[in-house]
């Protein structure tokens, strides 16, 4: 392993604002995916989709526990928290990026890339220095960091890891803990619980830690196959049972599933143009309308779980039904036809017209 | 994980040559419980289903909610498939009964004087399929009828008796519920319970009706009574407790699903927990059996619908039933098979039980099977609230009023709960799809206008549904008739039913008490009851429409002897040793309870006697091996 460690609080604040960034990242892509699915149709795929979606938000929430428990503040309102794509990961991926598209072989492929196992395919490869594009989003991160990148999002975790493993250490030779925020802003399961893993609390170094290995092995699986150690199959090999065409079943090798044939159809998905913009839909017609609804709308959501993760848990009860709006709001963008084309019209996404310069006061959000 | 292991798809020609520990009739929640416990303490067990075997498969339970949202009527059992293998009440279509005429056009076989639109689910999970997961307890007097107000029986066992088996049952469903607010009339809770899961919140109807009628003041038969608008402890996932089980918190069991789909950990609100809730948020048997299958130890035969129980004359004992099983509900490919066990368990439901036991000849010493069926009569009154209150939001009962369920008045008259329906109309008129109909074909509305008529009408919708106890009377009863067979041959259950005067005066109480509830909270009462309804009576020259609760109990009645009761207090057949027949069935009263959580209840008392009853068997058995029988 050869990662540029993590030395300081700082860096380590910067690190974990990136994985909030980074799981956020995840949710535009896979919602419109799911979304664009015609309804009562590909149900093993509305199925996959949604579960991992959920999971991705248990890891956002996650993540906000590690960060609230070494004393950051999340933040999901800023300028370009949430990235224009075409996308980089923001944990510098470099080989793909991640497009806003239909549910599609090309996008279960892309959703494969960002999912996929730790390991790099050979040790060079592991820690990739590039330099920043305009299209990456590692924003928070210092300027010396920005050609930092990680093969996979495990590494990046892992990375995590050692920093906090290495700051709490140094923390305790002084009589001091890395772990000083304030316990009331940690999201408990009374406020949220997902099926596959519960979210934690985050007061010390072993729940830190096991709150990011929790992350990792949903996303990519923590054995040597498709099931984690707590049986649990991870979104990588969920995604793969799509192209591969069958369920997993335990005892399982990867590569190789045996259980259940799954059908997928793929025409039966409404046929979104990848990555469409508000700019795509003529000025004052209805999708212009509804995709700028769509964009105020949950730009307001991301407020609110801002504000959630802020010492207001109880906030998360009340976006559970804002998913229905969003839902709504994104549906009736996806199922109708950009006027004289063929593609059809779909969520944006495009928020910086709605993010302040500089990040509100807490009193500000909704 | 695959669940569906031990679903027996195929019988294997040994089927009957295995004895099993115990072979379960019915797959419903009784029949889940029993397996799983039994199971978990080493025993195997058969559980033979007379439903379609779909419904442990995400697919399966998709196939469920696609014919919920294409069905025309939304009634309680319009996601389950028809099957004339294995035919079940269905509520369309019920119709007055004509005197002298038995209506034998749906499964049930009318007798009147009533019709009865009461229903039951046959398929995996039983009617748990379908309920709306309202868990109350019953009170302490509940099972003093008779003592306290000289009225039905009384039980054998008292409340205190079945407490702890409560917290074992509302752990196995996943109860939502506070304390604070279940403690009432009588009901207690060990020092330190918490329910599993914290209170589904109350709805913004809930709360607009709350604000006006809290502590609103009624006099009855000398008795003041406060009304609270209370929340209803519910079989559905809410907000995980952290102070259950000592601080060891409760997991929500989601979705039933082969391919971790992770869904169901909450309730969303959706309205339609009846017949179907479409994130299986709401608990339904499914759920346990799942856990009795991980054992191993359980077979679950579906599409197996018995039809007989033979017994040794010599000594009254079971000895086997005998089922035929069909290879799709088009009633083809019909095998007859047997299966042994050691001991038998009835769970089919109070309609079910009997009607096999009569079909198989065994009316009980006592004369009672079959007799004494209760159910709970609903009184339906519906108002427009003075303003929006967002009907429509909420699972379908959030709350509810539950003081009239207790007092001196029940020497008179039947005691009463009433739920305040989230979803308007529905049960009474058929709304909002009625008002569909009106809104566009006599207001000629279309557009904007129509979209604005809808809500209008809608959002201000309220519905009391008045839950009404029912007495245990031997005229009320199921029996069978040779004349009336269901497809497979097998006798079906011919429904006599009638209400007391007890039944009527409480039912005319609950009129009277609506329209004070209206008049109090400003709504606009547009209640009406249609002579040519099915369930239209007239008391005290005032016309009323009843409604059946699904909730049929009392049919082989629990006592202290085998001259009054067919079942003892362990739901033990008094005249065959290793039979039981659990459920409702075996209940003497049911209050103004809603059943399945007592009868969930009873299943964990007796579960404990059943397991007893085989170890001691066995070694009985080892005593006595070589000897006389």
């Amino acid at each position: 392993m050869s990662f540029k460690p993590i030395k300081s609080l700082a860096e380590l604040h910067n690190y974990l604002h990136a994985t909030i960034q980074l799981e956020h990242a995840t949710i535009p892509p896979y919602l419109t995916a799911l979304y664009s699915i015609w309804p009562g149709k590909n149900s093993a795929a509305v199925h996959i989709l949604r579960a991992v979606l959920v999971e991705e938000m248990l890891h956002l929430t996650l993540a906000a526990n590690v960060l609230n428990a070494v004393g950051g503040t999340p933040d999901l309102t800023q300028a370009s928290f949430v990235p224009v794509y075409p996308a980089y990961l923001p944990d510098g991926e470099k080989d793909f990026q991640v497009s806003r598209q239909r549910f599609c072989r090309q996008a279960v492929e892309t959703f494969l890339k960002i999912e996929r196992p730790a390991r790099a395919p050979n040790e060079q490869s592991q820690m990739v220095r590039r330099k920043r594009s305009s299209a990456a989003i590692l924003s928070m991160l210092p300027d010396n960091e920005k050609d930092i990148h990680y093969y996979s999002i495990g590494e990046f975790y892992q990375a995590i890891s050692q920093g906090i493993t290495y700051l709490e250490g140094e923390k305790s030779r002084c009589g001091e803990t890395l772990f000083i925020g304030d316990r009331a802003r940690q999201v408990t399961r009374e406020y949220y619980f997902s099926g596959g893993g519960e979210v934690m609390p985050v007061v010390d170094l072993p729940s830190a830690l096991a709150a990011l290995r929790l992350i990792i092995e949903q996303g990519e699986g923590g054995g040597d196959g498709a099931f984690d150690y707590e049986h649990e199959i991870s979104h990588y090999y969920r995604f793969e049972q799509l192209l591969l065409g069958r369920y997993y079943q335990t005892g399982d090798q990867p590569g190789c599933p045996s259980g259940e044939p799954i059908l997928v159809d793929w025409d039966a998905v409404y046929p979104m143009q990848d990555n469409v913009g508000v700019a795509d839909y003529p000025q004052g017609s209805e999708l212009h309308t509804a995709a700028r609804e769509f964009n105020a709308f949950y730009y307001k959501f991301l407020q609110k779980l801002t504000r959630a993760y802020s010492g207001h848990p109880e906030l998360l009860m009340a976006a559970v039904g804002d998913m229905f709006r969003i839902k709504e709001h994104a549906t009736a963008l996806i199922r109708n036809p950009i006027p004289g084309q063929a593609q059809n019209a779909g969520p944006t996404f495009e928020l910086d017209e709605y993010a302040p310069a500089v990040a509100p006061a807490e009193g500000d959000l909704v | 994980m695959n669940q569906s292991a031990n679903v027996l798809y195929k019988v294997s020609q040994k089927l009957e040559q295995i004895e099993y520990d115990a072979v379960v009739v019915g797959s419903g929640v009784s029949g889940a419980i029993i397996a799983k416990e039994l199971a978990e303490r080493g025993f195997r067990v058969l559980i033979l289903e007379a439903g379609t075997g779909q419904d442990l498969s995400t697919t399966g339970y998709e196939q469920y909610l696609a014919s919920f949202y294409s069905s025309v009527d939304k009634d309680n059992n319009a996601p389950y498939p028809v099957n004339a293998s294995a035919a079940m009440p269905r509520s369309p279509g019920i119709r007055k009964v004509q005197p002298g005429q038995p209506d034998a056009s749906g499964y049930f076989v009318q007798n009147g004087p009533y019709a009865l639109d009461s229903t039951y689910t046959r398929a995996v999970g039983g009617t748990t399929m379908h309920w709306q997961a309202t868990t109350t307890r019953m009170l302490p007097e509940d099972f003093e009828m008779q003592a306290r107000f000289g009225q039905g029986r009384d039980w054998p066992i008292r409340y205190a008796d079945l407490a702890p088996y409560y917290n074992q049952a509302e752990r196995e469903i996943g109860v939502s519920a506070d304390v604070e607010d279940q403690t009432y009339l009588g009901i207690t809770f060990d020092p330190g319970y918490v329910f599993p899961m914290r209170k589904i919140p109350l709805s913004y109807l809930d709360k607009s009706v709350a604000r006006r009628l809290d502590g609103t003041e009624i006099e009855l038969d000398g008795e003041a009574k406060r009304l609270i608008v209370r929340s209803v402890p519910q079989g559905r996932n809410g907000v995980p407790n952290p102070a259950y089980d000592n601080g060891k918190g409760y997991v929500p069991i989601g979705a039933v699903s082969a391919h971790q789909s992770e869904q169901g950990e909450r309730c969303q609100g959706n309205t339609n927990c009846v017949p179907i809730c479409p994130v299986q948020a709401k608990y339904d048997a499914r759920k346990t059996l799942v856990k009795a299958l991980a054992t191993g130890r359980v077979d679950l035969l579906p599409r197996a619908v018995v039809s007989r129980v033979h017994i040794d004359p010599a000594n009254g004992r079971v000895t086997h039933v005998e089922y035929k099983r069909y290879a799709d509900s088009g009633c083809t490919d019909v095998e007859t098979g047997v299966a042994k066990g050691r001991v038998f368990v009835l769970a089919a439901n109070a309609v079910e039980n009997p009607r096999l036991m009569l079909a198989s000849n065994l009316p009980s010493s006592s004369g009672l099977m079959g007799r004494n069926l209760m159910d709970h009569t609903y009184l339906l009154a519906w108002g427009l609230m003075p303003e929006v209150t967002g009907t429509m939001r909420g699972t379908q009962g959030t709350s509810g009023i539950e003081e009239l369920r207790s007092g001196v008045f029940r020497k008179r008259h039947a005691a009463f709960r009433i739920d305040i329906h989230n979803e308007g109309w529905g049960w009474a008129t058929g709304s909002p799809y009625t008002d569909l109909l009106d809104i566009v074909d006599n207001k000629n509305k279309f557009g904007k206008a129509l979209r604005r008529g809808l809500v209008d009408r809608i959002s201000r919708q309220l519905l009391l549904a008045f839950m009404v106890e029912q007495l245990p009377e031997p005229g009320n009863r199921i029996t069978v008739d040779p004349r009336y067979k269901d497809a497979l041959g097998n006798l079906r259950p011919v429904v006599t039913y009638n209400l007391s005067e007890y039944s009527m005066a409480g039912l005319a109480y609950c009129r009277q008490l609506s329209r004070r509830i209206f008049q109090r909270i400003g709504v606009e009462d547009h209640t009406y009851y249609d002579p040519a309804d099915y369930g239209y009576f007239t008391y005290l020259g005032q016309g009323l429409v009843f409604r059946g609760g699904n909730h049929f109990a009392g049919t082989h009645i629990m006592g202290t002897s085998r001259q009054d009761s067919v079942v003892d207090f362990r739901q033990r057949s008094w005249d065959h040793e290793n039979l039981y027949l659990i459920g409702a069935g075996s209940m003497p009263t049911i209050g103004a309870a809603n059943t399945t959580l007592t009868l969930a209840a009873l299943c964990f008392l007796s579960v404990g006697h059943i397991a007893n009853d085989l170890r001691r068997e066995k070694s009985t058995t080892v005593i006595t091996e070589g000897g006389p029988a």
